[in-house]
């Protein structure tokens, strides 16, 4: 395993104190400011964007700042496009995403964690293909596949394509956290009588719950911010998502750059409230699953 | 536990109390997610790869055997000869970019600075943001007439740039939206990998006078080589497969100019109808993708690290 924490807050490595010392010292918050101003300025922007009057949009020269701010960019995406459902589809589709992958990865990633069965390697090693396969090459035969048998443009067939393409990861995640379970818990409900379901329930999912907690926050991401799997299967407001929506703008009504850039603004908010809650399992799920697969 | 069980597992299990062997369990558990990976993932995949052999139009009936043809037609016209440059460029610079660039911003700021917690956190939105708000984002700010950026070009006295709509640049501004996207992700884990760098052997470099390059170059990298080689696995796969930023801001174009290898799949697929081209495509994106792989690292180091990670 490597030992990479990114929470690790372990003082860096000393530098010698030298004549230069305070001139590399104020470079370096040169550089941390800058780094984080371009970092956070193009999103700004969007959200400046997303503020101003129609008329302000296209002002020649660019002002820096909106000269009155108005909400009237996020009612029109409501009133004059399908915002509401595009909301309401994408937040169905990346929950049920989210409950259906951790249902079913927790129990796989259990057994291929703790049970030596036949085929535990192989299904470990074709997760770990299946991690790097472009969502492309799934898409195209799913689309065919879901014509014939009537789950195109459905929340369903949405739901268990993400589900299937989400899986690889979060059991490849729930596997790392149970592994680094001590044996000896597990043992101990054994001989209290415990079967397996109930040790699974009852004793592995509450110590591995950061590991679903990252599994999930990874898991809701993904699937909301998913573009190419959502534009080929869907093809109505019936299941479309908020990405797709996104392309709606740009190609069924020309560039309507307000509407769009509070719709963009609105898509943002989810990361920025996991970004800002939930910093922790993000971080651990990124860098488990990042090593892992 | 388990093992004992399964060196003989169909043995019956005396004791009545337990409903079921423990060997079934784990099957009757693993099931349910393997079956929904093979019916919705593994089989339609299997299916694309053997339709890419084949004639695939879903509007006829017949799908006549083509051997090859499918991937040599692709190489033999000059678009895909484009799309396949226009792939190698916009991996290797991205790399680069994201690699380097990442570097020096995480060495740089791998130092008791204050503020580093925060901005830590504000560096993670980015590579967490949906990447077809990034691609739409950065339309708006390259835009020509309204955008941003031309605007402050302007301001200092330099020319616009053509960003979108001229072929040269159009690639050039895919690659930046997607390395403003991405940095930040390798500036965090290498950023974490310096501080988990033991300092002893720094230490005995500042005790022999060694300048901040040469321990660096000597010390620093060496150690950090693991964490440099994850980010760069997880870098390219992903590279391969971006289809999101490209869609919203170019949609490839203009021309193929900023074609890349899932772009183009998709076109075939739903603007040409032409899915056994399409598959073709989205095969040799997975093929070069782990030929890169292979090629920097070894198949034997992907394999060794998983049998470390089952010990």
């Amino acid at each position: 395993m490597a030992g990479v924490t990114l929470e690790a807050t372990r003082p860096a490595p000393v530098r010698p104190r030298r004549t230069g010392a305070t001139v590399g010292l104020v470079a370096r918050y040169v550089v941390l400011v800058l780094t984080v101003l371009v970092s956070i300025f193009p999103l700004a922007w969007l959200l400046i964007t997303s503020l101003r009057t129609s008329d302000e949009l296209f002002a020649v020269p660019v002002r820096l700042l909106p000269s009155t701010v108005t909400l009237e960019q996020y009612v029109t995406v409501f009133t004059e496009y399908e915002m509401a459902d595009y909301v309401w589809n994408s937040i169905v589709v990346s929950l049920a995403t989210v409950a259906l992958v951790t249902v079913l990865a927790l129990p796989c990633a259990y057994v291929l964690a703790r049970f030596r069965l036949p085929g535990v390697k192989v299904v470990i090693t074709v997760l770990l293909i299946m991690r790097m396969i472009p969502v492309i090459a799934l898409a195209i035969p799913l689309f065919s596949v879901f014509s014939g048998i009537g789950l195109l443009d459905t929340v369903l067939g949405l739901v268990l394509t993400h589900a299937a393409s989400k899986l690889p990861v979060a059991i490849w995640l729930m596997m790392a956290f149970i592994q680094d379970l001590p044996k000896e818990i597990e043992e101990s409900a054994e001989i209290d009588g415990a079967g397996v379901l109930r040790k699974l329930v009852f004793v592995v999912a509450p110590l591995i719950g950061p590991g679903i907690a990252a599994s999930a926050v990874l898991t809701f991401l993904f699937t909301w911010n998913d573009l190419l799997l959502a534009l080929t299967l869907t093809s109505s407001e019936a299941a479309q998502t908020l990405p797709v929506g996104l392309t709606n703008f740009v190609t069924q009504f020309g560039i309507d750059w307000g509407p769009m850039s509070a719709a963009g603004v609105l898509m943002v908010v989810p990361t920025l409230l996991f970004v800002w809650f939930a910093q922790g399992y993000l971080v651990k799920g990124l860098v488990a699953g990042a090593v892992r697969g | 536990m388990a093992t004992s069980q399964m060196s003989r597992p169909r043995a019956p299990v005396a004791r009545r109390s337990r409903p079921a062997p423990k060997w079934l369990t784990g099957y009757a558990l693993a099931a349910p997610a393997i079956l929904l990976m093979l019916v919705i993932f593994l089989y339609p995949l299997g299916h694309s790869f053997v339709m890419s052999f084949f004639r695939w139009d879903l509007n006829s009936a017949e799908s006549p055997f083509l051997g090859l043809s499918n991937y040599t037609d692709l190489f033999t016209g000059t678009s895909f000869g484009q799309t396949l440059r226009n792939q190698v460029i916009f991996t290797v610079a991205s790399l680069v970019i994201e690699v380097v660039g990442g570097m020096a911003i995480a060495v740089l700021l791998s130092s008791k600075l204050r503020g580093l917690r925060p901005a830590r956190t504000l560096l993670l939105i980015p590579p967490m943001v949906a990447p077809a708000v990034v691609g739409l984002n950065f339309r708006w700010l390259f835009n020509e007439q309204y955008g941003l950026i031309d605007a402050v070009l302007v301001r200092l006295g330099l020319p616009a740039i053509p960003w979108l709509s001229d072929p040269a640049w159009a690639l050039v501004s895919v690659i930046i939206a997607s390395a403003w996207q991405n940095t930040p992700l390798l500036v965090l884990l290498f950023l974490a990998g310096l501080q988990a760098i033991p300092r002893e052997p720094l230490e005995a470099a500042a005790v022999d006078g060694a300048s901040a390059w040469r321990t660096f170059w000597a010390i620093v990298l060496p150690l950090m080589r693991p964490v440099v080689v994850i980010a760069m696995m997880i870098r390219i796969i992903d590279l391969f497969r971006t289809f999101d930023v490209v869609w919203l801001m170019t949609q490839g174009g203009p021309g193929n100019a900023s074609n890349l290898l899932t772009v183009e799949a998709y076109k075939l697929a739903f603007q040409s109808v032409d899915f056994g081209h399409a598959a073709a495509v989205s095969y040799v994106a997975l093929v070069l993708s782990l030929l890169v792989l292979a090629l920097l690292y070894g198949i034997p180091r992907l394999t060794s690290g998983r049998s470390a990670w089952q010990a």
